[in-house]
């Protein structure tokens, strides 16, 4: 991938953003995904912490609205390139000028922008629902995480398409992948009481550092030194992801005009 | 007798037809991947929530919750896509066009769906039993298996219900996620029903799966199959009840698509 392309193309990534919203807006299953089960997941989770005290409902609010932002990002971004493919679109869009990364770039800014609706409705659901008063203990410092770990999951997203296309083995695993990063990137309860083998994968999911920080954020008040090292992380995973989805794309956009599968699926 | 032995034969023919239907088209290592590991990595998900927030001694209510729970893989998911399938695939114009029994159409769905749900939960529990400490030495195991059998067919009797609604919706899959994730809620499977507000107990004692989880507690904690069986008799008694409700909205629904010529629109 180019990087520069996405600042050179913002208005077509803006534009396919606009598109992928729009569309999946009707699509039940994104709104369930990026709605209903994170709230379904927060009222199981107020009602099973809620012996940890009125704190732990904006844990539950962030933590939940991290299990759409995965879910979201698993079963839409991961599908951005077939879901193309399955609608006939997918020639089309490699045959255009514009780069095909930057298309899947702002389809996965969409996706993971309309995955923030998961925190806002079970920010309302604790709120107004369950009647806890929630407030941000670093409010500023939470919405900067925010915004760093969208690029994150765009960046991470980037990576999954292609592989869910080039390899389709893999992902018939999907249903399979949702919940345990909810459990190995510490959600909704800290890792430490996982075993202790687990550690260095969680430490190797980008969502992971998000919830770190965002948790950090927005139920505790942790360092700064240490909201900017889950910042860097989160960067740093992020350009890993960018070199590692330019390969993958280039790969893939090869075999398909080599193997002429371009909509085989 | 021969009307009995066709009907029978068409039964069978439907139930192993749909399945094959709905699976073939997975490899072996992917169904397992549905079956094994789906399954295990919800437990855990919910097994660690649970003791988080209420200390390890209650690991075994989260464990045998979530262990029955899993039912409803096959029970919702499975034997909905089994009905609504039809749709899809267009051969429900056929099905209506054959002078097939209905009755034994549409209970043919879920046949299968029973014992693959049931395989599920036993694969879920020895799940509990080898990895997450479940202690199933004081529980008579012959009882314990008649409550999976039963809640996975009165958890079919829901499916069934919602396999007819699926031929109203295009939006299958929201529906049955949506049911599917608050039964996880409403069923008890990680949540004590007496702390649920009043209207949700209500809802909790209407619905499949509720009534086998507790009996499946029950069960682990020693209690014997006379102790449970108002319970089994209930969730039994509940799952013909959706299934047979699903089974005239079926009939209401071929009559309805015949009339209007609805057949294959929502």
């Amino acid at each position: 991938m180019n990087y520069g392309n996405i600042f050179k193309y913002w208005r077509t990534v803006l534009v396919v953003a606009e598109m992928s919203i729009r569309s999946q807006f009707s699509d039940g299953f994104v709104l369930f995904a990026i709605v209903f089960q994170p709230m379904i997941i927060a009222i199981l989770a107020l009602f099973m912490l809620k012996d940890k005290g009125g704190d732990y409902a904006m844990f539950v609010v962030v933590g939940s609205g991290l299990t759409g932002l995965w879910s979201g990002l698993l079963f839409v971004s991961g599908n951005s390139i077939n879901v193309e493919r399955w609608t006939g679109t997918l020639e089309s869009l490699i045959g255009a000028p514009t780069p095909f990364d930057v298309i899947v770039f702002g389809k996965n800014l969409a996706n993971v922008f309309q995955s923030l609706l998961s925190m806002i409705t079970s920010y309302a659901l604790a709120a107004w629902l369950f009647g806890y008063s929630l407030s941000l203990t670093q409010p500023l410092l939470f919405f900067v995480t925010l915004l760093i770990s969208m690029f994150a999951f765009v960046c991470f997203g980037l990576t999954i398409a292609p592989v869910f296309v080039m390899y389709r083995s893999v992902q018939q695993w999907q249903n399979a992948m949702e919940f345990p990063v909810y459990i190995l990137c510490g959600f909704l309860f800290p890792i430490a009481l996982l075993p202790n083998w687990t550690t260095p994968v969680s430490y190797l999911l980008p969502p992971y550092w998000a919830a770190i920080a965002l948790h950090g954020t927005s139920t505790a008040y942790l360092h700064f030194n240490q909201i900017a090292f889950c910042w860097g992380m989160m960067l740093i995973f992020s350009v890993v992801d960018l070199i590692v989805a330019s390969q993958l794309f280039k790969i893939m956009l090869y075999k398909a005009r080599v193997d002429a599968t371009l909509d085989v699926d | 007798m021969k009307t009995i032995i066709k009907n029978f034969r068409l039964f069978w023919q439907g139930t192993i037809l749909s399945y094959r239907a709905l699976f073939a088209w997975l490899r072996p290592v992917t169904y397992a991947a549905s079956k094994i590991l789906m399954p295990l990595a919800q437990m855990y998900f919910f097994v660690f929530l649970g003791t988080f927030g209420s200390g390890k001694n209650n690991a075994s209510f989260f464990v045998i919750g979530n262990a029955i729970q899993i039912t409803s893989v096959s029970g919702i998911f499975g034997v909905t896509m089994s009905v609504g399938g039809d749709r899809d695939a267009g051969t429900l114009p056929y099905l209506f066009g054959a002078p097939a029994n209905r009755f034994m159409i549409f209970f043919g769905r879920a046949f299968m769906h029973v014992i693959d749900g049931t395989l599920g939960v036993v694969i879920a529990l020895t799940w509990g039993v080898l990895l997450m400490g479940l202690d199933l030495s004081h529980t008579n195991l012959s009882a314990l298996a008649l409550t999976i059998v039963i809640t996975t067919f009165s958890t079919c009797g829901l499916g069934l219900l919602m396999g007819c609604l699926s031929l109203l919706t295009a939006n299958v899959m929201f529906v049955n996620n949506f049911v599917y994730f608050s039964l996880l809620i409403f069923s008890g499977a990680n949540i004590e029903i007496a702390s649920l507000p009043a209207w949700m107990q209500f809802i909790s004692n209407i619905i499949p799966l509720t009534r086998g989880i507790a009996s499946a507690r029950l069960l682990a904690a020693g209690a014997s199959l006379a102790d449970i069986s108002p319970l089994l008799f209930s969730e039994l008694g509940i799952g013909l009840l959706y299934g047979l409700l699903g089974y005239f909205m079926f009939a209401w629904f071929e009559t309805q698509a015949k009339i209007k010529g609805t057949l294959e629109t929502v």
